[in-house]
């Protein structure tokens, strides 16, 4: 008998398997803004099967009734539930349970191996166990060890699974990232890992996959010898809210470079893979980090700009200043923009810059990768011809508005010859209107099917910290210099410095 | 140019964003010259519509009188989900005076940024031109984009020329009525190009819900050992259904029981360690549910109901033109169904 169900292959979309979802942190934020509507969206997709189950657990008391009601009331607080999602959502939530208890106690694994017990009898879920970490980062390998001592890092019966997502900061620098991942391994093996970014679950990040991989008219000129220069922006209107306590540990460097910058730069980077598969994709992100050249001290303080945003005015509303914040430092040194220029050593990318950037607070959100070519070696025409020419470029934009722009030289109607540069803009939204899975949702079915690709593996983690650990090292130094920048401004002039020592400037997304 | 607003259920498709007319132009009697004349002027008098995205041509073919309409809002909706060019072809019966007429019409999704425009041209045919109307496709589709040809309620002949213009062909074997040797003509088209049937499409819930029955290891096995299969519905979407069970399960016809009926179901006997499964997949009449279940002798027992969408009429079109290329599945699904067929 094979095990894969003849039947689903009509389905055509992913299918989760009977399984329970069991989420730490279940009275929190995460869950009731991300994880409950995505498990929702995926029920009305019908990509979860009848006898799927979820059980939340964390310190708050509550009965199963009261877990079901709260994720009733957290659905329709973000617009889902309704007519269509009634009766379904009231069926779902059937498989619902809630186990109270502290992480640190036995008793509360105790309690849990009861309930999936239960489960597995009464709903068929054959043993099969997703642990989804929603808590913070401190709670993690509490969690994951009390998972180990318990016996439930294991799968029960044969042929069934268990998984384990964790949520980022994913350590807070290289040593601890590696000591968490000890712990998480002495427990789980690493095709049990699932290592979350949402950043990954967004489908224009996978669409660069697409871009490169499934054009011939893009690759070949996807190198230094066309390409200028790379400029990787990943801009926020927004403050840091009511994040400040948290914002003031992390910083823009943990919070955004460590792990989406450094995505979008891996697979900005990587070579083509072999096989569209989790090893396959992952493995070659790993390679074109390994590329990227570490920097010393003195090279931080050369090709690195770090900021903090002061008062100033953004979409017409008057921000205030980083200092200023909730939960912030009157005289903190946190960085809330980072600006830095990267090399890469390999064949590919030898001596092409990567500027990038990130910032709260800028003038608006937005994620893009820009590829400025190389200008033309000869222009035929007068210079006076062709002033409004710039150089080729090609703009991924990740998000909002999700497309690609192709800059190019074109000829101004008229008698004169006159070129100028023009856009050519690609909308996903306009040539596709179909509804877009949201990360969460994207990423959670991947986690129930057991696809890796879209989470990073241990090497990818480690990788990252190797580029990042050396900033952090350097800015450790006290003297180290903290630029100032108005809220709703593109960043500090240091940031312009830095790329007109090139002679080149941002762009303006 | 007047702008005229109309809010077409498509909006349902659009995310609740209405559709303007920016622009239409009409005449009788007219060549395809002045027809394509007018439909280059409408786009280059509208900013809006500058920037072209389109996925498809899409050709609707009409024969009888009394769905033209529909079948004109129906293609008018779907340009909210596909931005496409869509011609539709009301072709008259009669041995009129021959000639065209058409009307051609640029339309933009309100409040979409960017805007997503998209046109139909509806022609009425009248003459000796309505046995080539190939000959009035080829003009107006757009370069290196997939045609798909859409019969809302009729299968095309073998010698019909349509099929060369055709990269896809869209058929409804529900709409083209009870007639036993459709199937099988539907099987031969699907020898010479691709077909979707919006029949297929329509029971997609049934299919998915079925198959999440049957995910897991405490399911799976029953798939080995089915006894029986109950089909309910009306005549294309119950022999389908059956046929794709009859042909991915290996089952003989013996197995399989077919009955009419307003709304389908599907229920599966099966046996595995000497228990037996009764698996159910149904819409009760009169409610726009779904009702699944799983019944295991002295094992798990449970039940959910699924809500069906609102329906409009391009729904099943918009998700058929989702998926371009061939779909194995229905292959399969129609060579069992015409092997039930007495």
């Amino acid at each position: 008998m094979s095990d894969a169900n003849p039947l689903a292959e009509a389905v055509g979309d992913k299918v989760a398997p009977p399984a329970v979802l069991v989420v730490f942190g279940a009275s929190g934020d995460l869950t009731s803004r991300k994880l409950m509507p995505a498990v929702e969206r995926l029920a009305l997709r019908r990509l979860l099967p009848a006898g799927f189950s979820v059980v939340g657990v964390a310190r708050t008391e509550m009965a199963d009734d009261d877990f079901r009601e709260r994720m009733r009331v957290a659905v329709e607080k973000l617009g889902g539930g309704g007519d269509e999602a009634g009766p379904v959502w009231a069926a779902f939530t059937g498989g619902f349970r809630y186990v109270a208890g502290d992480y640190a106690s036995p008793e509360t694994f105790d309690k849990l191996e009861s309930v999936l017990d239960e489960l597995d009898r009464e709903r068929g879920t054959s043993g099969n166990r997703l642990y989804y970490l929603a808590t913070p980062p401190a709670t993690f390998p509490v969690i994951v060890s009390g998972l180990a001592e318990h016996g439930l890092n294991r799968p029960a019966t044969e042929g069934a699974f268990v998984r384990v997502v964790i949520e980022k900061p994913y350590g807070h620098d290289r040593p601890s990232a590696r000591d968490l991942d000890a712990i998480v391994h002495a427990g789980f093996a690493e095709e049990q890992v699932y290592r979350i970014d949402h950043y990954l679950g967004k489908e224009t990040v996978q669409n660069v996959l697409a871009l490169r991989f499934a054009n011939t008219i893009f690759e070949p000129i996807w190198n230094r010898r066309y390409v200028d220069h790379v400029q990787i922006t990943v801009a926020e209107e927004l403050g840091v809210g009511h994040r400040g306590s948290f914002y003031e540990r992390a910083g823009a460097l943990r919070d955004i470079v460590q792990n989406h910058v450094m995505q979008v730069l891996a697979l900005t980077l990587m070579e083509p893979p072999a096989t569209f598969d989790a090893d396959g994709i992952r493995d070659e992100k790993v390679k074109a980090l390994k590329a990227v050249d570490v920097l010393s001290v003195d090279e931080v303080a050369l090709h690195v700009v770090r900021a903090q945003y002061t008062a100033g005015w953004v979409g017409g509303e008057q921000a205030p200043g980083y200092r200023d914040e909730v939960g912030v430092d009157p005289h903190s040194q946190t960085e809330t923009y980072v600006a830095m220029r990267l090399l890469v050593d390999n064949w590919r990318w030898a001596g092409v810059p990567f500027y990038v950037r990130t910032g709260k607070r800028l003038p608006k959100r937005v994620t893009e990768v820009a590829m400025e070519f190389h200008r033309p070696p000869h222009l035929p025409f007068k210079e006076s011809q062709a002033t409004g020419l710039a150089p080729n470029a090609l703009v991924l934009r990740i998000q909002p508005d999700e497309g690609i722009t192709l800059r190019f030289g074109a000829k101004v109607p008229g008698q004169e010859f006159q070129v100028r540069s023009v856009s050519m803009d690609f909308f996903y939204g306009a040539a596709f209107l179909e509804e877009t899975p949201e990360a969460y949702e994207r990423l959670l079915l991947d986690a129930l099917v057991g696809d890796q690709t879209l989470f990073i593996r241990s090497d990818e983690v480690e990788q990252a910290w190797q580029i990042v650990d050396p900033i952090l090292n350097a800015w450790g130094d006290e003297s180290a210099p903290l630029a100032r920048y108005d809220a709703g401004s593109w960043g500090p002039a240091e940031a312009d410095d830095l790329l007109a020592r090139d002679g080149r400037q941002w762009r303006k997304p | 140019m007047a702008e005229a607003v109309t809010m077409l259920t498509g909006a349902q498709l659009t995310g609740g964003a209405p559709i303007t007319t920016v622009g239409s132009w009409e005449g009788d009697g007219v060549t395809v010259a002045q027809i394509a004349a007018a439909l280059s002027d409408l786009r280059r008098h509208e900013q809006r519509a500058a920037v072209r995205t389109s996925v498809l041509t899409l050709v609707a073919v009409v024969r009888d009188p009394e769905i033209v309409d529909v079948t004109i809002d129906t293609v008018r909706e779907l340009g909210g989900r596909h931005p496409s060019r869509t011609l539709v072809l009301v072709v008259a019966d009669t041995d009129e005076d021959p000639g065209i007429d058409a009307i051609v019409s640029v339309h933009a999704l309100r409040d979409q940024k960017p805007t997503v425009c998209f046109e139909d041209v509806v022609l009425r045919v009248r003459g000796p031109a309505r046995w080539h109307l190939d000959s009035l496709i080829e003009p107006f589709t757009l370069p290196d984009l997939p045609v798909a040809v859409w019969l809302p309620n009729r299968l095309p002949s073998p010698g019909d020329p349509l099929l060369a213009t055709a990269d896809r062909l869209v058929v409804d074997t529900r709409a083209i009525g009870d007639r036993p040797d459709s199937l099988v003509q539907v099987a031969r088209l699907l020898r010479r190009l691709p077909v979707t049937d919006l029949s297929w499409v329509r029971v997609a819930p049934w299919r998915s819900l079925l198959a999440g029955l049957f995910e897991g290891r405490a399911m799976r096995p029953f798939l080995d050992h089915v006894t029986r299969v109950e089909v309910a519905g009306h005549f294309g979407p119950r022999h389908l259904l059956a046929g794709w069970l009859k042909a991915t399960l290996g089952l003989t016809r013996a197995h399989v029981h077919i009955e009419e009926a307003e709304h389908v179901s599907i229920r599966i006997s099966a046996e595995h360690d000497g228990r037996v499964g009764r698996f159910s997949v149904a819409r009760p009449a009169a409610e726009r549910v779904i009702h699944s279940s799983v019944e295991i002798d002295d094992g798990p027992t449970f039940d959910q109901t699924w809500r069906l969408r609102d329906r409009w009429p391009s729904r099943s079109l918009a998700d058929a033109l989702t998926r371009i290329g061939d779909d194995p599945v229905y292959r399969r699904a129609l060579r069992g169904a015409v092997e039930l067929m007495p």
